[in-house]
C-alpha cells in the first residue's frame, strides 16, 4: 500500500469511528460461515488471491464470471418452476398452462412413495400418496403426465434420487411410445443420492449400491441420451436442512467429485460425461454471500475438473439451476415471503444462474395455488423484462467486496473439500455420518440465533403483524388420489402379461448381482408394465433397504442461551416438574410416513434435551402404529409429530387410534409441528391434538407450552 | 393390586407404568413400587436374563436388532432394557435406541424400554433390576439388558443377569491388554461382530486372539468361555448365539450354578441397598450437625490434623 492511500484509509477510519462511536474492529461482523465482514472494502482487499483471477472474463478460465461469454445479454435464464400435483392428469394441465404463459422448461415433483420406491397401494405409504408431488406407479402415469407435450421439444427436469431407475426408464419408454427416440430427450434427472443420506433421506438402498446406480445412469445417458443431463448435484437440500453456504458448497462439490470418480470407474473418459453434469444450489437471504457462492462454485469446479484431467472446455464449466430458499419463508405474515423471494431471485441472477425456480409465498404452509404460482413466476418475468439486469454480464465483477467474498468463500470451501478427500471421499464421510452431523450443528445454531433474537426475521421475532392475514391454500384429497391410483394399478396388473413381467423382474434381480448396467433390464420391465414398486423390490432383494443410524448433537442450542431468562424459566419449570413427579418430562419426537425431512425433528429433539427434557428419538419412516407402541412402552408424557409433507391429516388420527388400541386410557398428549395449513388446525384439534407449532415457531416458547400442557394433563389425573 | 394382574396379563401400558414407578425418585412412587415388586416376586416367570455390553461403535444395537429379530421369529417373547449412553449429567437426554432397533421395535412380541443412565453407577439406572422382575412376571422369555461398556458398568450389569455377553469389533485384539482377570469373570460369551465384507479376516483373527487369551486366564473349575463370530448386518451367526446361550444356561442349571449365581446376586443387591440407605442416612446426619465445616476450619488453622478431625467426626456421627 502506498503512503498516500494509507493516509486516505486512516482518515476514513477516523471518520467512521467518530460517526459510529465504535472501534473499526468492533464493527466487523461474523457470518454463519465464519467469514468476517468489514464495514468497508478497498483495492487492498483484491490482493493475494489464490482462487479468483482478477482479470478473467465471462466464459473464460476460471469461469468465475459465468459459463458463457454473453450470458443473459443473449438469452435470459430459464424460468423453471418445480411442480407436481398429486395426479398425472392435474400435473399435465398445470404444465400446459405454464408453458402457455411463458415458461420454457418443466420440472416434475414426485410424491414420497414414488421417491422411496413404493406403489400407491402399499400399506406403508397410506398417508403419503399424492402429497408433495405426483404419484407415478407405472409408465401409464408418465404418459399421462406428458400428454400433448412434445418430449423432443421440451426440456424436462425430474427431481428423483431414490427410485431413479424405474422413473428414468418410464420417462424413456413414455418418450418412445410418443414416437420420440431417447437420443432426442432433453432435460435433467437429479440422481444425486449422496445428499439424500445427508439431509433428505429419500434413499432406498445403502450407499454403495446406490453409487453404482448413479454410475449406471451416467454411463447410459452419456452413450444413448446426449441431450440429457445425467445428474444434478444438489446443495439445495443441504441449505434447506440448515447448512451454511460453505458447508453447502463444499459438500456439493465433494459429492460431484465422488460421482466423477464413480463414472470414471466404469471406464468412461471424463470428457465423455462431464459436460452433462449440472448443479443445483439454494439461494437464501444473505444477499452478497449467495452471489459469491455461485461465483466461487464455478471457480472451484473448474480447478477440480482440470485436476481430473478434463480437456474439453465444457467439462470445466459448472452450470447450475437455483431455487430460492424454502426455509427462509415464514408462516407468519406470509406476504413478506414475496419480498424475500424477490431479493433471493436477484441474488441468483447476479450470481449468474442458468435457470431459476422462485418459490410461491404460501409454500411454508402448503402446495402453491394457481394464484401464488403466478406471482412466483412473475417475480422472474419482472426481473427479465423490467429491471435491466439482463443487459450486462456479471455486473458485480470488480467490486472489492464481492471479489473478496468470492475468494474467502472459495478458501474456506477448499479447506473442507480437502478434509473430505483426506477421509477417503464423500461416500465414506457419508457412511460415517460426519456431514449430516455438521449440517445439523449448523442448523441448530441458526435456529438458536432466531429464537434468541440475535437474528431478526421480520414478522416472526420482530415487527410482528398484529393482524395476521389469512391465506387460501390448496387442499388435496389424499384418499381420493390414493383410491384412483390403486384402481389404475389393478387395471394394469390385470391387462399385462404377468409371466413376461415376472421374467423381466427376475432378469433385473440377476443383473443386480453382477456388473450389468441396470437401466437396460429396467427399461424392459417398465415397457412390460412392471410397477415402480416391483422394480424397486426386485433390486431390494439383492441390495436390501437402507436404514440410517441417527446421531445427534447436544449442547449446541443451549450454548446460545446462557443466562437467557426465557430459557432459564423453562429449565426451572422442568426441574420443578422432576421434583414433583420423580422423573423428567419425557417426549417422543417422531416422523411418520415417507417424509424424510428431519431437520425440524432433530432441532426440536436436541433443544428440548438441552432444556432438560428426556427425548426419545423415533426412526424415520415410522407407521402410526409403531409410534404408538414406542410411546406406550417408554411411558412418555407427550409425542411430538414433525410433519412437512401434508401427511398429517391421515397419520395423526391413525396415531390417536393406535394409542387407544394399546391403552384405552392413554393420557399421552400429542403436539404437531412443521408445515400445517391453518385450515387443518381445526381438524387436528378435533382429533385431540393438544398444540400445533407452525414454521418459525420459537422453540423455547414451544417447549414451555409443552411442559405446561404435560403438567396440566397430569394434574387432571 | 390391580396393576399386578395387568402386568401378569402382559398389558403393555401396565408394564410401562410399572417401570416408570420403579425408576421414579418420588417417595410415594417408591413405596408403591416396593409393594409391587413384593407381589410380583411371588409370581415369577421363566425369563432368562442376558446382558449385552461393549464399547461404543461395535454395533451393539445393530446386533441386538439382528439377534432379537431371530428370536422373535422363533416365537420367543423378548423384553429389552436399553440403558442409553447418550445421557448427560446435567440437562435431559436424547434416547436414540429406537432409531437403531427399527424392525424389532415393530414386533408385537417385543417390549423395548430405554432409560437415560443419568451418570449413575456404571450406567445402570436405578430400577433396572426391578424392571427385569416386571418383565419376568409379564411372561417374557428373554430379557436383554444393554449397557455401554464403560467404567464399572460390566460389573454392575453382570450382577443383573444370568448370562453376560461382551460384544467387540474386529481388530480389538489390542484391547486384550485390558482384558485382565476382571472381565473374564463377568463375561460368559464374547461376540466378535462385523464378521462381514472386508473385515472378515480381521474378525476371525480377533476371535482367535480372544480364544487364546481367554484360555490363559481360565480357572480350573470354570466352564470354557465362548467366543463367537457374527455379522449383525448380514444376520449370520445368530443360531450359534442362541445355541450357546441355551447350552450355558442348561449346564449351569444342571450344576446348580444358575441358582447359586442368582443367590449371589441377591446378596450383592441386598448389600448395595443397605449401603445406600446407610449412606444417605449418614449424609443427612453429617449435614445436619455441621461438623465438617467446623473441623475443616480447625484443620486449616493448623489446630488439629486432618486425621484427628476425621476420627472425631466419625465418632460423633456414629454415636447417635
Amino acid at each position: 500500500m502506498t503512503k498516500k492511500s494509507n493516509n486516505g484509509f486512516n482518515t476514513w477510519q477516523k471518520s467512521f469511528e467518530k460517526e459510529t462511536k465504535k472501534n473499526f474492529s468492533d464493527a466487523i461482523s461474523e457470518t454463519d460461515e465464519g467469514i468476517n465482514i468489514k464495514p468497508v472494502y478497498t483495492k487492498e482487499d483484491m490482493e493475494n488471491f489464490s482462487f479468483v483471477e482478477k482479470n478473467s472474463l465471462p466464459g473464460q478460465w476460471p469461469y468465475t464470471r459465468g459459463p458463457k461469454a454473453s450470458m443473459y445479454t443473449n438469452r435470459p435464464w430459464t424460468i423453471r418452476q418445480y411442480a407436481g400435483f398429486s395426479t398425472a392428469e392435474e400435473s399435465n394441465e398445470f404444465y400446459k398452462k405454464n408453458l402457455e404463459s411463458g415458461q420454457k422448461g418443466l420440472s416434475v415433483a414426485f410424491d414420497l412413495p414414488t421417491h422411496r420406491g413404493y406403489d400407491s397401494d402399499d400399506d406403508l405409504v397410506m398417508g403419503d400418496v399424492g402429497k408433495a408431488g405426483v404419484a407415478i406407479d407405472t409408465v401409464e402415469d408418465m404418459k399421462i403426465l406428458f400428454n400433448n407435450i412434445p418430449l423432443d421439444q421440451m426440456s424436462v427436469s425430474m427431481t428423483m434420487n431414490g427410485a431413479v431407475l424405474p422413473v428414468l426408464a418410464s420417462f424413456i419408454v413414455a418418450g418412445e411410445e410418443q414416437g420420440v427416440d431417447r437420443s432426442l430427450l432433453s432435460g435433467t434427472i437429479q440422481n444425486d443420492i449422496l445428499k439424500e443420506f445427508m439431509v433428505r433421506n429419500t434413499y432406498i438402498y445403502p450407499p454403495e449400491p446406490s453409487m453404482k446406480i448413479v454410475a449406471d445412469i451416467i454411463e447410459f445417458t452419456s452413450k444413448e441420451m446426449p441431450k440429457f443431463n445425467s445428474i444434478s448435484i444438489s446443495g439445495y437440500h443441504m441449505q434447506e436442512a440448515g447448512a451454511d453456504n460453505v458447508l453447502e458448497l463444499a459438500y456439493t462439490l465433494a459429492d460431484g467429485m465422488e460421482y466423477v470418480r464413480a463414472a470414471m470407474s466404469k471406464g468412461l473418459d471424463v470428457d465423455d460425461f462431464a459436460p452433462r453434469l449440472s448443479f443445483f444450489f439454494a439461494i437464501g437471504t444473505d444477499f452478497f454471500m449467495e452471489i459469491a457462492k455461485l461465483r466461487a462454485a464455478r471457480t472451484l469446479w473448474a480447478k477440480i475438473m482440470k485436476d481430473f484431467g478434463a480437456k474439453n472446455e465444457r467439462s470445466l464449466i459448472l452450470r447450475t439451476h437455483c431455487q430460492t430458499s424454502g426455509v427462509s419463508l415464514t408462516e407468519k405474515d406470509p406476504y413478506n415471503n414475496i419480498i424475500r423471494t424477490s431479493y433471493e431471485a436477484l441474488s441468483a441472477i447476479l450470481g449468474g444462474t442458468q435457470s431459476l425456480h422462485t418459490n410461491s409465498f404460501d409454500e411454508a404452509i402448503a402446495l402453491p395455488t394457481d394464484e401464488s404460482a403466478r406471482i412466483a413466476r412473475n417475480t422472474q418475468l419482472i426481473l427479465q423484462n423490467e429491471t435491466g439486469v439482463t443487459k450486462t454480464v456479471d455486473p458485480l465483477a470488480g467490486s472489492y467486496f464481492v471479489e473478496n467474498l468470492t475468494e474467502e468463500l472459495s478458501k474456506k470451501t477448499w479447506d473442507i473439500i480437502t478434509e473430505i478427500e483426506e477421509l477417503g471421499g464423500m461416500t465414506k464421510a457419508v457412511k460415517a455420518g460426519i456431514p449430516k452431523l455438521k449440517i445439523e450443528e449448523s442448523a441448530t445454531k441458526k435456529q438458536a440465533k432466531v429464537d434468541s433474537g440475535s437474528r431478526v426475521v421480520v414478522g416472526v421475532n420482530k415487527y410482528k403483524n398484529p393482524k395476521e392475514p389469512s391465506v387460501d391454500v390448496r387442499v388435496i384429497d389424499n384418499n381420493r388420489v390414493r383410491d384412483d391410483q390403486i384402481k389404475k394399478i389393478h387395471a394394469i396388473k390385470e391387462s399385462r402379461n404377468t409371466k413376461a413381467v415376472e421374467k423381466a423382474l427376475t432378469n433385473l434381480t440377476n443383473a443386480a448381482k453382477d456388473e450389468t448396467n441396470l437401466l437396460i433390464p429396467c427399461i424392459e420391465a417398465i415397457k412390460l408394465r412392471a410397477t415402480v414398486g416391483e422394480v424397486s423390490k426386485a433390486l431390494e432383494q439383492v441390495y436390501g433397504r437402507h436404514f440410517a443410524k441417527s446421531l445427534s448433537v447436544s449442547g449446541v442450542y443451549g450454548k446460545h442461551f446462557e443466562g437467557d431468562k426465557e430459557f432459564m424459566k423453562v429449565e426451572s419449570k422442568i426441574k420443578e416438574f422432576e421434583n414433583v413427579n420423580g422423573r423428567r418430562p419425557r417426549v417422543l419426537v417422531v416422523k411418520m410416513g415417507q417424509d424424510g425431512h428431519d431437520r425440524g425433528a432433530k432441532i426440536v429433539a436436541t433443544s428440548f434435551a438441552d432444556m432438560g427434557f428426556d427425548v426419545d428419538m423415533g426412526p424415520l419412516f415410522q407407521s402410526p402404529k409403531d409410534v404408538a407402541k414406542d410411546a406406550i412402552e417408554n411411558d412418555v408424557h407427550a409425542i411430538g409429530v414433525s410433519t412437512l409433507a401434508a401427511g398429517h391429516k391421515t397419520l395423526v388420527p391413525e396415531l390417536m387410534k393406535g394409542l387407544k388400541e394399546i391403552d384405552p386410557k392413554s393420557k399421552i398428549i400429542v403436539f404437531v409441528g412443521g408445515i400445517i395449513p391453518e385450515q387443518d388446525y381445526e381438524f387436528l384439534y378435533e382429533n385431540n391434538v393438544s398444540a400445533i407449532f407452525g414454521p418459525g415457531s420459537n422453540i423455547i416458547e414451544s417447549a414451555e407450552k409443552v411442559i405446561d400442557l404435560i403438567s396440566d394433563n397430569l394434574s387432571k389425573e | 393390586m390391580e396393576l399386578v394382574d395387568k402386568i401378569i396379563k402382559g398389558e403393555r401400558a401396565a408394564i410401562a407404568k410399572a417401570i416408570t414407578l420403579v425408576e421414579s425418585s418420588k417417595d410415594t412412587d417408591q413405596q408403591i413400587s416396593r409393594q409391587l415388586i413384593s407381589e410380583l416376586i411371588k409370581k415369577p416367570g421363566k425369563s432368562i436374563r442376558v446382558g449385552f455390553s461393549g464399547p461404543p461403535g461395535v454395533g451393539k444395537s445393530t446386533f441386538i436388532e439382528s439377534f432379537g429379530s431371530y428370536l422373535v421369529s422363533q416365537n420367543y417373547k423378548l423384553g429389552i432394557l436399553a440403558i442409553d449412553p447418550s445421557s448427560q449429567i446435567t440437562g435431559g437426554s436424547i434416547l436414540g435406541d429406537k432409531t437403531r432397533m427399527v424392525e424389532i421395535s415393530k414386533n408385537p412380541n417385543t417390549f423395548i424400554r430405554s432409560t437415560p443412565s443419568r451418570g449413575t453407577l456404571g450406567g445402570i439406572s436405578m430400577g433396572t433390576r426391578e424392571a427385569s422382575i416386571i418383565l419376568d412376571a409379564a411372561g417374557y422369555d428373554f430379557i436383554f439388558i444393554e449397557t455401554v461398556g464403560v467404567g464399572q458398568s460390566e460389573i454392575v450389569a453382570s450382577n443383573l443377569v444370568d448370562i453376560f455377553t461382551l460384544i467387540v469389533g474386529p481388530g480389538s485384539g489390542d484391547e486384550l491388554q485390558g482384558i485382565k482377570k476382571g472381565i473374564t469373570e463377568y463375561a460368559d460369551i464374547f461376540i466378535v461382530n462385523k464378521n462381514d465384507g472386508e473385515l472378515k479376516m480381521e474378525a476371525s483373527k480377533t476371535a482367535a486372539d480372544y480364544k487364546s487369551a481367554l484360555s490363559y486366564y481360565k480357572k480350573l473349575d470354570e466352564l470354557e468361555k465362548q467366543v463367537l463370530l457374527v455379522s449383525a448386518i448380514e444376520q449370520t451367526g445368530m443360531v450359534d448365539v442362541i445355541k450357546t446361550i441355551n447350552q450355558i444356561i442348561d449346564q449351569n442349571k444342571l450344576k446348580g450354578i444358575f441358582d447359586e449365581r442368582r443367590a449371589d446376586q441377591l446378596e450383592y443387591w441386598i448389600q448395595e441397598e443397605v449401603k445406600n440407605i446407610i449412606a444417605s442416612d449418614i449424609t443427612k446426619r453429617l449435614t445436619s450437625k455441621g461438623n465438617i465445616p467446623k473441623y475443616s476450619e480447625k484443620v486449616m488453622k493448623n489446630e488439629i490434623s486432618m486425621y484427628e478431625a476425621v476420627e472425631t467426626i466419625t465418632k460423633d456421627t456414629l454415636k447417635q
